[in-house]
């Protein structure tokens, strides 16, 4: 079991921001010199795809402005000055509750899954229906809490995904784990469900979910497959585990699949059996640190504070990086706070910062062969650069996880995931208002997903 | 406290194209070595003269027309080196020079430089030394490895790359090994080659020579003059073998592997462009068959464990 360090000492102040998810800005509820306790709701969602945002600690609002957010803008945050005095509103647990409680215990629970979308927002997708929940454990980060044994993660991961099956309304559920992961796997086999003993069962050759659950006879499995990393890797492991084809402007959901995270899922454990809101989660902090660790941290910790409690920085600090030492957001400051999406802090010295100048493509296919969903990224990059984007399109560019395997191994160190990131955007913009140019020429251009059918 | 940013991946592979040239012309330098044993002294001043000639070429072309001096970063040594390689020792020194001259400045820079070029300079080269020269070009002997002692010291070789066909397997081997060059294109050369010359009943004796292999392994994986789909490479090894038996045995298999893979390298863009790989998902055409074929049964959900979804 890895272990989980809890951060003690609170920090000068709390950076929260109002916006911790991919949707609209949360109006404050609080304004400067008030006080607030810990746990209690500062910023409320007003639409349907925003979660709302909770204080982490007991003190002082000193300020409502524009801060720097880990990924890479600016989001109006809340600043609080941490008191003395521990207060903390009444928790109440929420056992029992129907469905669409469930729904907005989640949501004024404030749980956001790791990639932007506020979980209630894939569990309940408007106009659409989930039969399928995934919890995702495959990444590194793995760790979404604090537990005493592995047993114990185990059993609150499915308690949790039994809670999600009953919120999305979904009959099936599945958590996910990493081959390699011997530890969960150990963990998640032989565990009681319902009576029912469980074994963790590998992804073989082309099968996919719904032959285990045939296989097993139960609703609710635990699978392990190889080990997926990636920016959007959502529509390939939607695609992996069920078989199912996500089309483009298109997410899980429309095909009628949520994929939650561990984090996520161990946060709508605690706010139903505990009352909790999601101020806490886990980082892993690695690289030049003195002594690189996962530690709990209360959501709005300057990435500053997290450093020092992981030892400090070692030697010549180069780069700053969240989420990630691959795909991550680099920093300009380590006056940006941790927020519900933030997974990781890296650090790099600051000789591992590479500074490459590329040149022409020598064709050596280098990149074709570390890709994991059958691109050919020198193809696509050299038509990215011309900026021709329909051959892009046509190149399956879409398909594109964002790991960055191709841009790790080019020998002539050519840019190669900026310019399918700069090519994949420019097509999204492109797309962005086709709805509206739907409707008054009464086409229907969409995509062919059929909301789980 | 200042940190750098800058977009990702924070974290690369510590490889280089310079470190790939390097690699190779290092690889290379035992066969060179056992050909100064077997040819003498002439054999360095061809070495040398040709990758003389090379580099003054490229410094010449890069500085005429306001580019990049790209010396240091070894194509045009390798370019050099690999001309040297292919022709007889004993012609005078002014030939290997012209061969350059012309793999740098024609191959090379007119195509566009690294990775833009169609045919591969070294075998433009030598196609041209050996139409505008081709009596001094013919090679004193052609080989054939009758022992097994000849795989290391071919006696009877005619040029440089045909010294030791083990020298240069193990070099390849190496690289591949280190992924520096492709293992796909010199697998199906060689599985391809060896099957379709047992069919025609050459023996394997006139197949497995240095300059073969040599040319299998160090031109057709010459990255921009392959394709760069994963099935493109397999079928692009596999044509070479096919051409170069076709001309080997109508001829003899070192002037036939040199024709065969300039006549490959034309085909080079037409497989790639043929072999771009689909989206994840999309069902090959067996399994669209199968698909409707399997649907079409009756009681189909007793089966229905044995498909997918
Ligand atoms: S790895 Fe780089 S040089 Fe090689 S084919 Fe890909 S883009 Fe071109
Ligand atoms: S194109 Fe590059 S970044 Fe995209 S999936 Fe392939 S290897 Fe990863």
């Amino acid at each position: 079991m890895t272990n989980v360090y809890v951060m003690e000492k609170i920090p000068e102040k709390i950076i929260i921001p109002l916006k911790q998810h991919d949707g609209c800005l949360c109006t404050p509820l609080v304004s400067k010199g008030d006080m607030v306790a810990m746990g209690q709701k500062i910023g409320e969602c007003e639409c349907y795809d925003s979660a709302s945002v909770h204080s982490s600690v007991c003190g002082e609002v000193i300020s409502i402005e524009e801060t720097a957010n880990p990924n890479g803008s600016k989001v109006n945050s809340i600043i609080i000055q941490p008191a003395e005095a521990v207060e903390c509103v009444d928790l109440t647990p929420v056992k029992d509750v129907s469905a669409s409680k469930l729904v907005d215990v989640i949501k004024d629970a404030g749980i956001v899954e790791h990639y932007g979308t506020p979980t209630h927002k894939v569990l309940r997708p408007e106009g659409k229906q989930i039969d399928t929940v995934l919890i995702n454990a495959t990444s590194s980060e793995w760790i979404g809490g604090h537990y005493d044994t592995s047993a114990q993660y185990a059993s609150q991961m499915i308690d949790a995904l039994k809670l999600l099956m009953k919120a999305a309304g979904a009959s099936k559920g599945a958590v996910v784990l990493r081959n390699d992961d011997l530890e969960s796997i150990n963990a998640f086999d032989h565990l009681r469900v319902d009576g029912k003993l469980l074994t963790v069962a590998p992804l073989m050759g082309k099968r996919k979910l719904s032959y285990y659950f045939k296989n097993m006879g139960s609703d609710i499995i635990v699978v392990s497959q190889e080990r997926i990393y990636g920016q959007k890797i959502l529509d390939l492991l939607t695609y992996n585990l069920t078989g199912r084809r996500v089309s483009f402007c298109c997410d899980p959901t429309d095909v009628g699949v949520a994929i939650c995270g561990v984090k996520s899922a161990k946060a709508l454990y605690d706010a139903v059996h505990e009352g909790r809101p999601y101020i806490e989660t886990v980082v892993s902090v690695s690289g030049k640190v003195n002594s690189p660790k996962k530690i709990l941290v209360k959501i709005g910790t300057p990435f500053k504070d997290v450093i020092d409690a992981c030892g400090g920085y070692m030697g010549d600090t180069g780069k700053l990086i969240a989420n990630g030492a691959v795909t991550g957001v680099a920093q300009y400051t380590d006056d940006v706070p941790v927020t519900k999406m933030t997974t990781s802090i890296t650090v790099l010295s600051a000789d591992e910062v590479i500074r490459d100048v590329s040149i022409d493509c020598t064709h050596c296919a280098r990149c074709v062969d570390v890709c994991p969903v059958n691109l050919i990224p020198s193809r696509i990059t050299a038509f990215a650069d011309q900026g021709r984007f329909d051959e892009c399109r046509q190149m399956n560019i879409l398909n594109c996880v964002e790991c960055g395997r191709c841009s790790a191994v080019c020998p002539s160190k050519i840019h190669l995931l900026q310019l399918i990131r700069y090519a994949k955007n420019s097509i999204e913009n492109a797309y962005e208002d086709l709805s509206s140019k739907e409707s008054p020429a009464n086409l229907k251009l969409g995509c062919g997903c059929s909301g789980g059918k | 406290m200042t940190f750098t940013i800058s977009a990702p991946p924070h974290k690369k592979e510590n490889i280089t194209f310079k470190k790939i040239m390097w690699a190779k012309v290092l690889a290379l330098m035992p066969a060179v070595l056992l050909s100064v044993y077997l040819f003498g002294l002439p054999a360095i001043g061809l070495v040398a003269a040709s990758i003389f000639a090379a580099i003054a070429t490229e410094a010449a072309i890069q500085k005429a027309f306001g580019q990049k001096i790209t010396i240091a970063d070894g194509h045009a040594v390798l370019i050099g080196l690999m001309v040297a390689m292919i022709i007889p020792p004993e012609v005078p020194l002014w030939i290997p020079m012209i061969g350059t001259v012309f793999a740098v400045g024609i191959g090379k820079h007119a195509f566009g430089g690294i990775g833009s070029y169609v045919f591969n300079p070294v075998l433009a080269a030598w196609l041209f030394l050996s139409l505008a020269w081709g009596s001094i070009m013919a090679p004193a002997s052609y080989p054939q490895t009758s022992a097994l002692f000849e795989l290391v010291l071919e006696n009877g070789a005619g040029v440089m790359a045909g010294v030791s066909p083990f020298f240069i397997l193990l070099a390849g081997a190496v690289l591949i090994f280190r992924r520096y060059i492709e293992w796909r294109i010199p697998v199906a050369f060689f599985v391809t080659t060896v099957l379709l010359a047992f069919l025609l009943g050459d023996s394997l004796s006139y197949v497995v020579l240095g300059v073969v292999v040599f040319g299998v392994l160090f031109i057709a994986t010459d990255t921009s003059t392959s394709p760069t789909t994963k099935n493109g490479r397999v079928i692009y090894g596999i044509v070479c073998g096919v051409l170069v038996v076709v001309y080997g045995h109508f001829a003899n298999y070192v002037d036939g592997t040199f024709y065969g893979l300039f006549l490959a390298n034309c085909v080079a863009s037409l497989i790639d462009n043929n072999t771009l790989p689909a989206s994840y998902g999309t069902e090959t055409f067996l399994q669209c068959k199968y698909r409707s074929i399997v649907s079409k049964i009756p009681f189909k959900d007793r089966l229905e464990v044995f498909l997918d979804d």
